[in-house]
């Protein structure tokens, strides 16, 4: 015994360890004298080290065993003891005594604190914006050297992968779903970026838009706007599109020379039906007028409302003659057809075919001419402008 | 005196630190301090006639990169499993924590808490649904907290 309190001396004087000595059961029989630091006040002869350590409390029965095994060693880890971290450890020292260390490991442990909670709050800040990322539309960041380096989950979702690894396998080369030759992410760049493009992916369309990021990242936005927008596409009486539609539409057209025919056209003498059936007839025949024109288009073609009894038709990849076929059948169509409570309606139309490097003013404004000319020169007619 | 033992687990930054303080201190901060290994509380209570003390074991939250020492679980009566109602990642991993433990301690009972109630708004409230043994807590509000640490002491005692 004396040998060992020799040692148990020799150690404590690090300041390292203290110690308790306990009977079998569990009383305190002695102990070091700095472990009044960690305990708060001084264990007496005979106290239950339950009241000063009542970490072991749940565990007094594996303590015990320690007395019968001879080998066996209790421990644990890490714990606060009155503004300290000690380990704890139990072992048996003889066949009436166990020893309980109190090893100081403060400092570490405090250390070790501070990088976890650094990890911690650095974990809840990037979930939190991983939130925030993941409920934005579908993003995709690609690098200069084109590899895929991030997708959010709606881009994931929306391309069946469940991980960043099986977007870049399914090599989901945005470039590849627009109608042009693009060979890569950086020409897709260059097309996208600062302005929105449509593209078109299954069933769904797209605006896609890209921002250079530190000069090494290109983001690309995806916001699906077939199902969103559809209504807000539409006139909510007429089914045609709205203007406002189709302006961003036609400015891509125009910028980007597509062949076109843009025809211009008015009900003749609408004002009167409004005056002397109401409105509500009104509405009925603009209604009718619609949809006389749209059974008489191609999917294609756009069809757009541009204000009162004013219309609009966009006839893509058509020359002005065969344009001008079509658009005389359409006049026909409308001539022959009896409005109900309102009996024959005619229209009359302006038309031009987009030129090289015109822009959407000009346009609009040859088919307006072309339109007031059709009216002056006795309505229920087409006139098509060749410059 | 009956003493028993009974443990907070959870992942990190769910409060289970705060739902102590709220129990033993009746105080509550603000401020995140990361717990680092375990600490214990004592709380003295009379249950029906019975007087006895919880020791309660504050655990380190486990993360992705720290798993908790399953020597903290031996000899527990009962464990509060605490997760925070604003993130699904914590409500997801109760299953685990739970398991893990009774796997431990197959008598042993639990509740759990579905802290930081009020950062939630009232709709938010009422669409919640909560397992029986569940309480939507928050030791800010001290709401809920003295019920969900008797609940689970009678649990154990009676």
């Amino acid at each position: 015994m004396r040998t060992l309190q020799v040692i148990l001396n020799t150690i404590l004087s690090k300041n390292i360890f203290e110690y308790l000595l306990v009977d079998r059961a569990l009383r305190v029989t002695s102990a070091s004298y700095g472990i009044e630091k960690y305990l708060g006040s001084m264990p007496q002869e005979g106290d239950d080290v339950l009241d000063y350590l009542p970490e072991l409390v749940g565990s007094e029965e594996e303590v015990k065993t320690i007395f019968l095994k001879k080998f066996c060693l209790y421990s644990l880890e890490s714990v606060y003891k009155n503004d300290y971290y000690v380990n704890i450890t139990v072992e048996y020292c003889d066949e009436n005594t166990a020893i309980i260390l109190l090893h100081n490991i403060t400092a570490n442990t405090l250390s070790k604190q501070k990088v976890l909670q650094y990890s911690n709050e650095s974990t809840l800040l990037y979930s939190t914006l991983q939130k925030v990322v993941d409920n934005q539309n579908a993003l995709l960041f690609v690098t200069n050297s084109e590899k895929i380096e991030f997708a959010n989950k709606k881009f994931m979702h929306y391309f069946g992968a469940e991980t960043i690894e099986q977007v870049r396998k399914k090599e989901l080369n945005l470039y590849q779903n627009l109608d042009k030759k693009l060979k890569n992410y950086d020409e897709l760049f260059e097309l996208t970026n600062d302005k929105e493009e449509h593209i078109r992916i299954g069933s769904d369309t797209f605006i896609v838009q890209a921002t250079l990021i530190e000069s090494i990242y290109k983001l690309f936005t995806l916001t699906k706007v077939t199902t969103l927008s559809n209504e807000a596409m539409r006139d909510s009486l007429t089914g045609a599109y709205r203007k406002s539609y189709f302006n961003s539409k036609f400015e891509m057209m125009v910028a980007e020379s597509t062949m076109c025919v843009l025809v211009v056209m008015d009900l003749d003498d609408f004002k009167q039906v409004n005056d002397h059936y109401g409105h509500q007839v009104g509405d009925r025949v603009l209604q009718e007028f619609a949809r006389l024109i749209e059974k008489n288009i191609r999917k294609g073609d756009m069809f757009v409302r541009w204000g009162g009894e004013e219309f609009l038709l966009v006839l893509q990849h058509t020359s002005l003659a065969d344009a001008k076929v079509k658009v005389e059948r359409i006049r026909q169509k409308i001539a022959s057809y009896v409005f109900p409570e309102v009996g024959h309606l005619t229209a009359s139309f302006g038309m031009v075919a987009l030129q090289d490097e015109e822009d959407a003013d000009s346009i609009f404004f040859r088919a307006d001419k072309a339109l007031y000319q059709a009216k002056a020169t006795g309505k229920n007619c087409i006139v098509v402008k060749e410059d | 005196m009956i003493r028993k033992k009974i443990l907070l687990l959870g992942d990190f930054s769910v409060g289970k630190t705060s739902l102590i303080r709220r129990y033993v201190d009746n105080s509550f901060d603000d401020s995140y301090l990361t717990t680092i290994g375990v600490k214990i509380s004592q709380k003295r209570l009379e249950l029906e006639g019975i007087s006895c003390e919880l020791l309660i074991w504050d655990i380190e939250g486990a993360t992705p990169t720290r798993s908790i020492p399953h020597s903290y679980f031996k000899g527990a009566s009962g464990a509060i499993f605490v997760c925070d109602v604003n993130r699904s990642e914590t409500i997801e991993s109760l299953n685990e924590h739970i398991n893990t433990f009774l796997m431990l301690n197959h008598e042993a009972k639990h509740v759990i808490a579905y802290n930081k109630a009020d950062l939630l708004s009232t709709p938010q409230k009422e669409e919640l649904f909560l397992p029986a043994n569940a309480f939507l807590t928050s030791a800010k509000l001290d709401s809920n907290v003295e019920r969900l640490f008797t609940t689970l002491a009678k649990e154990v005692l009676l």
